[in-house]
């Protein structure tokens, strides 16, 4: 629902970092959004669109997406799990575990410019 | 992010994982509060729930019952309207009422500017009640000991399924308007197992803040919680003297 925070924020970090001619030439913003970080994949790049057209800011840039799944690392065999259907449970040992290694992402992780 | 070079970015950058801001500086302000409310040994909580599930009235019970043992503050969060804080300080529990204008959660920020406008000397509890929305709150920190998440009898027992972010970081899980139960088709035994395939650790029990079944015990749970607090304060207090 605060999409439209999440990519003011965005915006607001790559401000910081990049001076306004390179902000011309940014074409491309990878985002890695963890399964579990209540961010809606589509409606954050929805809310990308809005930002970007209302703002007026990075005009030639996309916004690409990759979804990280849930995954939590058991404290009793130390097997790593990927977490389905909200069961926090390990595949391997069936023990209970709230031991989150990945998921609550909601990371800038590249950026591309046109060379 | 990387540092800032003096060469113009080309090509492909790496940002070495910046999380967004939004959230890192949330992050930050919350652990700058729980830092300020263990120098002074106060217990915070942060209640949440989807809206009309009973947090304001479970609040007024509570304020009820310990306001005379304990002085207790309450921060609640809402879109628009003093209504919520009024409704606490009629059963005479001071009450800041924190008006969002329409941002559907709290921030950590929003409680450290509010703590400018309560005293804090001599609190015991504060608690924070938080925006009716079981989604947005679940991923903002606001420095609280202890999340309480209440779900209404009324809302279905499919809740902790549909929103588990809310329940996985949650502490304690109510089901409140228990007093309903014997005419809805809410199972409190599949709630609570689905709340704990989410979150394993998450303690759970009904309420009825109109019968009062499970007032004593929630406010047991408070007291003893409050009762650790003071006592790791205290102990902080000695090591430092």
């Amino acid at each position: 629902m605060h999409e439209v925070s999440i990519i003011r924020s965005v915006f607001n970090s790559l401000e910081e970092q990049f001076s306004a001619e390179e902000r011309e030439k940014l074409t491309q913003i990878d985002m890695e959004v963890g399964l579990f970080s209540n961010i809606e994949p589509l409606l954050l790049q929805n809310a990308f669109k809005a930002v970007q057209e209302a703002e007026n800011k990075f005009p030639r840039a996309q916004l690409h997406i990759t979804s990280i799944p849930i995954k939590i690392l058991c404290e009793n065999c130390h097997t790593e799990s990927v977490i389905e259907n909200y069961k926090f449970l390990c595949n391997n040992c069936g023990r209970a575990s709230n031991n989150l290694i990945s998921g609550t992402e909601l990371l800038i992780k590249r950026v591309h410019f046109e060379d | 992010m990387a540092e800032k070079s003096s060469k113009t970015a080309r090509g492909t950058v790496a940002c070495d994982n910046t999380t967004v801001q939004l959230l890192k500086a949330n992050d930050f302000v919350a652990e700058a509060i729980r830092k300020e409310m263990a120098s002074r040994g106060i217990l915070l909580l942060n209640i949440t729930s989807s809206a009309g599930s009973g947090k304001t009235t479970l609040l007024q019970e509570t304020g009820k019952r310990l306001k005379d043992r304990l002085n207790i503050k309450i921060l609640v969060g809402d879109l628009e309207t003093e209504r919520d804080a009024e409704r606490l300080r009629e059963v005479g529990i001071e009450a800041l009422q924190i008006v969002t204008g329409g941002i559907c959660h709290l921030e950590a920020q929003m409680i450290l500017q509010a703590l400018q406008n309560i005293e804090l000397k001599d609190t015991d509890l504060l608690i924070i009640e938080n925006v009716g929305n079981l989604v947005c709150p679940a991923s903002f920190d606001l420095g609280e000991d202890y999340r309480i998440t209440l779900l209404a009898s009324t809302e279905g027992d499919d809740k902790p399924k549909k929103y588990p972010r809310m329940f996985f970081t949650s502490d304690l899980l109510l089901i409140s308007k228990s007093d309903l139960l014997p005419h809805l088709p809410f199972s409190v035994e599949a709630a609570i197992k689905d709340a704990q395939e989410v979150n394993p650790e998450i303690e759970a029990f009904s309420v009825s803040s109109l019968n009062g079944e499970g007032i004593d015990r929630w406010c047991s749970w408070l007291l003893e919680k409050l009762e650790q607090k003071k006592k790791a304060f205290a102990e902080r207090q000695r090591a430092s003297a």
